[in-house]
């Protein structure tokens, strides 16, 4: 097959032709759709403004109504500082216990779940929709869940976090592992090396760091939840938060609030520097 | 069969015969390619874009299926093996990648070492292990290729060149018959390339291996070749010494490619 220059230079001749009509109708169009989109975002935030009863006149008559809980509120009831503790560290335990099991539920799932490197398609459509599942039903729905099946405490907001941490970690997870350079698995394979030692040797070194920092980062996050678990009755500080708000003991709510941001700030910037570590 | 007078007594390392291989897309990517590596013996494959270099280069190595024809590697049809006698015919042979596909987080020592995974197959290297009996013939491939000084650096923070040469010492690990490298010197500096292709031929010459190599420069490939294949459309259009190895002949390769 050999095309001489007067074919080439026609077909040259016809795709230009036909891109420079493409470019102008898009110049056109593109005007039109960012009319529309602007319209479109105007018109969603009006009808949000109606549908959440917005009174901005009330924000300015509440501020009485929030100087007197603030003032109601101090100081905090240092006090109770021991008694806090154990809550606390009920919060950490949970993040922790949620971050460990959605890990290591979310490793196998997030193999079966990339496309590349799955065994079957049924198992990866079955790992898809098991994720797409945990991850869609927040994890305080899940609570709800497991406070009816275990009944109160922290065990039932421990198993929260944990199916909720399955999916949003399996779904990055896979992602990972489809984005993998395949370089140097395909370097072992020619080795003569066996499926395992090309898991362990090339496979792993090369998904670990990200794989390590996804799993800091949802600890962090699972931090940040466990102490709204507690609001269903899942234990851990937002329980006695609760309860202290349903008693007007304000000075209790606002020493749980300060253990509530040191605790996330805590763990916001242990997971970020070690994060730094393993990249 | 045209070949270079010193190596044609020498065994054939690799015969390719009949290859042929068609894209799942229906593109014929290799049209009945035939072809032979002895020892002692570097030939280069050259080739326009899309002519069926890398292709054919990967269905050596079987990390592509031909759909026919024969791929004799030691005596066996490595086009017909599976599982653990396709793992052990492999020994035979090692690859040399464009990019080193080094795994990046591990030493240099690390990376070479698993060059002989292969002949090392115990629960400890299974389980992510180094095979330490190895490791002083790592080092020693290292001094070999140049850079033993960088044993212990991670392999992310070599040079193009350090790095592809890290990665021929581990294909050497293996202790392979024939090496297979795809544009090893594509992605490296003038200088480098050229230390890169001496190597590679002092692999042949000295030390008895059989080369194949795929390159898209015919200036390097003239210099350091015994042979060069001429390959266009899928097809050998010639297989000549490189001293036989006309510029005209090779121009034909890239004359009117679509670009």
């Amino acid at each position: 097959m050999s095309f001489d220059s007067a074919t080439i230079d026609a077909a040259r001749e016809g795709a230009s032709g036909e891109a420079g009509l493409k470019l102008k109708t898009t110049r056109l169009g593109g005007r039109l759709v960012r009319i529309l989109v602007a319209l479109i975002v105007a018109a969603l935030v009006a009808q949000a403004f109606y549908v959440v009863q917005a009174r901005p006149e009330d924000l300015v008559t509440g501020v009485h109504g929030m100087v007197d809980l603030i003032s109601r509120a101090m100081p905090p009831a240092w006090s109770e500082f021991g008694d806090m503790l154990w809550p606390a560290l009920e919060t950490v335990d949970l993040a922790i216990f949620g971050t460990t099991f959605g890990v290591l539920m979310a490793l196998p799932l997030a193999v079966l779940a990339a496309a590349n490197v799955t065994p079957a398609r049924p198992l990866y459509y079955l790992a898809r929709a098991v994720i797409a599942l945990t991850r869609a039903v927040p994890d305080l729905v899940w609570a709800l869940l497991f406070v009816t099946a275990v009944g109160l405490g922290p065990f039932p907001g421990a198993l929260a976090l944990s199916v909720h941490s399955i999916g949003m970690l399996g779904r990055l997870f896979a992602e990972v592992i489809e984005d993998m350079d395949f370089g140097p698995v395909e370097a072992l394979t020619l080795t003569g090396a066996t499926r395992l030692q090309i898991f362990t040797h090339a496979v792993v070194p090369g998904v670990l760091p990200s794989l390590l920092g996804i799993s800091l980062y949802r600890f962090d996050e699972n931090l940040r939840s466990s102490l709204v678990l507690g609001f269903v009755g899942a234990g851990g500080i937002g329980f006695h938060l609760l309860t202290a708000m349903n008693l007007f003991q304000y000075q209790t709510v606002s020493l749980l609030l300060i253990a509530t941001f040191a605790l996330v700030m805590a763990a916001e910037r242990g997971s970020a520097m070690l994060r730094r570590r393993v990249a | 069969m045209s070949a270079s007078a010193g190596a044609s007594d020498a065994e054939t390392r690799l015969a390719v015969s009949g290859l042929r291989m068609r894209y799942p897309n229906g593109k014929l990517a290799l049209d009945g390619v035939d072809l032979a590596v002895r020892a002692g013996e570097l030939v280069t494959i050259l080739g326009g874009n899309g002519s069926g270099k890398t292709t054919l280069l990967r269905c050596v190595a079987r990390l592509l299926e031909p759909t026919g024809g024969e791929v004799l590697v030691g005596g066996r049809d490595l086009a017909r093996l599976a599982g653990r006698q396709l793992r052990e015919a492999r020994l035979a042979l090692a690859m040399v990648f464009q990019r080193a596909n080094l795994v990046k987080r591990r030493s240099v020592l690390a990376n070479v070492a698993s060059g002989t995974l292969g002949r090392r197959r115990t629960l400890w290297t299974a389980l992510g292990g180094l095979p330490a009996e190895e490791l002083p013939l790592a080092h020693e491939l290292l001094r070999k290729v140049g850079v033993e000084r960088l044993a212990w650096q991670r392999a992310d923070t070599l040079s193009g060149g350090q790095a592809q040469r890290a990665a021929i010492a581990r294909a050497l690990a293996q202790r392979p018959k024939l090496i297979l490298a795809d544009e090893p010197v594509a992605s490296l500096d003038p200088e480098a390339a050229e230390e890169i292709m001496r190597l590679l031929r002092w692999l042949a010459v000295d030390g008895g291996l059989a080369v194949l190599c795929v390159l898209h420069q015919p200036a390097l490939a003239l210099r350091y070749s015994h042979r060069i294949v001429g390959l266009r459309d899928g097809a050998v259009a010639f297989d000549l010494a490189a001293e036989n190895c006309a510029d005209d002949k090779i121009a034909l390769l890239y004359k009117d490619l679509a670009a």
